[in-house]
């Protein structure tokens, strides 16, 4: 290359690039890390800087859960399903062993019972109106999308309600967590867990082969499933604990509801241990927040350094309806399912839970009737 | 769309920071489930302890 064209390469970049934007990531990124900082809390910033790095792979390689659960519903495809499954195998080498040999480490488990499947099922509806998940709705908002702005709103305030419910579904019973290191060890547990991610790849591809569509994933799943597996064991090594996304809507819309007058302390719920100090202490002292943050920093950061940022337009009437409905139910379907995608799936198998695979196939037919819903708010089904 | 993203993003940065000055924080920061009795990420108690 020239130097009049490299010179001319890198114009064009810099005038691509949303100065603006770039600095507000940067600049709102680096005070959220010397606020953690300044509390002397080095794996706060670890967690916010692997919040970051997730924003930043999420949106690079295009993952998309909501997208590959539908391309495999619709269409059999199964390339995305399987790039999942990669970063869920990854994660679980650091997790299951760690979480069951080191005591201040532990997996994500769930109890069974009917408010995991009922909130998988309403969480599988609302991704599908939504257009995006509990990791999705981040990046994509963090990306520049208006519409998903709409579902992250709605997403908080259903969250909000599904806190509410909680308590009451729970007292319907169910049974306590199952998970594979308790029975087998951690390396039986991590071998039976891992075991379990072959057999369902193995299942996903037989469907995607007797319908004649591709099971391979594509480059960007194959890479991008491969760094995000192991920004979720960086920031397993700084939390404790896989990664989540969900409690930490739920926090901020109790925040914000206390904040207009709403007492919430009242409820079963927020006098757990464990949300009622959440809901008091600062919002940087949660986990799932610093992430939160960290990916939506992230995700504008790489939408702001390669082109001008949240340029499109804003969608149709009937497009932001179901933004807001399909937000409303993943927030709710989230704390009754005990998490989303990343924290009840991802989070759940990498952990050898047994919730993380109910989880899964109680979301596939809530997708399903989803996808069947799409056309009435103009989005396609494929 | 943009103009709103920068009242979102200055909003929402001030809203954590008023927030953290505001509010106790302990040493670590910590999930749900890090309490004892836990058995879920958002806190939620295990079937066996209700039914006690």
């Amino acid at each position: 290359m020239s130097t009049a064209s490299l010179a001319a390469s890198n114009q064009d970049a810099a005038v691509r690039m949303d100065r603006l934007f770039l600095g507000l990531a940067l600049g709102s990124t680096a005070i959220l890390i010397a606020l953690v900082l300044l509390d002397h809390q080095p794996l706060s910033a670890m967690l916010i800087l692997g919040g970051f790095g997730l924003g930043i792979a999420f949106l690079k390689a295009e993952f998309s859960y909501t997208a590959s659960w539908r391309r495999f519903l619709t269409r059999g495809e199964a390339g995305g399903l399987l790039g999942g499954l990669i970063v869920i195998a990854i994660c679980a080498l650091a997790v299951v062993p760690v979480a069951a040999l080191m005591p201040k480490f532990g997996g994500a488990i769930a109890p069974i019972g009917p408010s995991l499947v009922v909130g998988a099922f309403v969480f599988g509806i609302g991704m599908q109106l939504a257009n995006g998940c509990g990791s999705g709705t981040l990046y994509t908002v963090g990306g520049g999308s208006g519409r998903m702005l709409i579902t992250l709103l709605f997403f908080v305030i259903g969250s909000v309600f599904g806190s509410l419910l909680l308590p009451a579904l729970l007292s319907l019973g169910g049974a306590d967590p199952v998970l594979a290191s308790d029975y087998l060890g951690p390396w039986g547990g991590l071998a039976a867990t891992l075991v379990s991610i072959a057999m369902a790849a193995a299942l996903i591809i037989a469907v995607a082969r007797s319908r004649d569509a591709n099971f391979v994933p594509s480059r960007n799943y194959m890479i991008g499933g491969v760094i995000i597996g192991l920004l979720c064991v960086v920031v397993f090594a700084a939390g404790g604990h896989p990664w989540s996304v969900t409690f930490g809507y739920t926090v901020w819309g109790a925040k914000a509801a206390t904040a207009l007058g709403f007492d919430l302390s009242h409820s079963a719920f927020w006098q757990w241990p464990g949300p009622k100090r959440a809901l008091v202490e600062s919002v940087l002292s949660d986990t799932s927040s610093l992430t939160d943050f960290g990916m939506l920093f992230g995700a504008m950061a790489a939408a702001a350094a390669s082109k001008p940022f949240a340029m499109a337009a804003w969608p149709p009437a009937k497009s932001l309806l179901a933004a807001g409905i399909g937000g409303l139910l993943m927030g709710c379907g989230a704390r009754l399912g005990f998490g989303c995608n990343i924290g009840a799936f991802v989070g759940g198998v990498a952990s050898g839970s047994l919730h993380g695979w109910i989880w899964f196939l109680a979301a596939l037919p809530g997708c399903l009737i989803g996808i069947r819903l799409r056309p009435l708010f103009g989005l396609s089904r494929e | 769309m943009r103009t709103i993203y920068i009242i979102v993003v200055l909003l929402g940065v001030a809203s954590i920071l008023v927030d953290h000055l505001s509010s106790p924080s302990s040493g670590r920061a910590l999930s749900p489930e890090d309490f004892a009795g836990a058995c879920a990420p958002c806190g939620a108690p295990c079937p066996s302890t209700q039914k006690k």
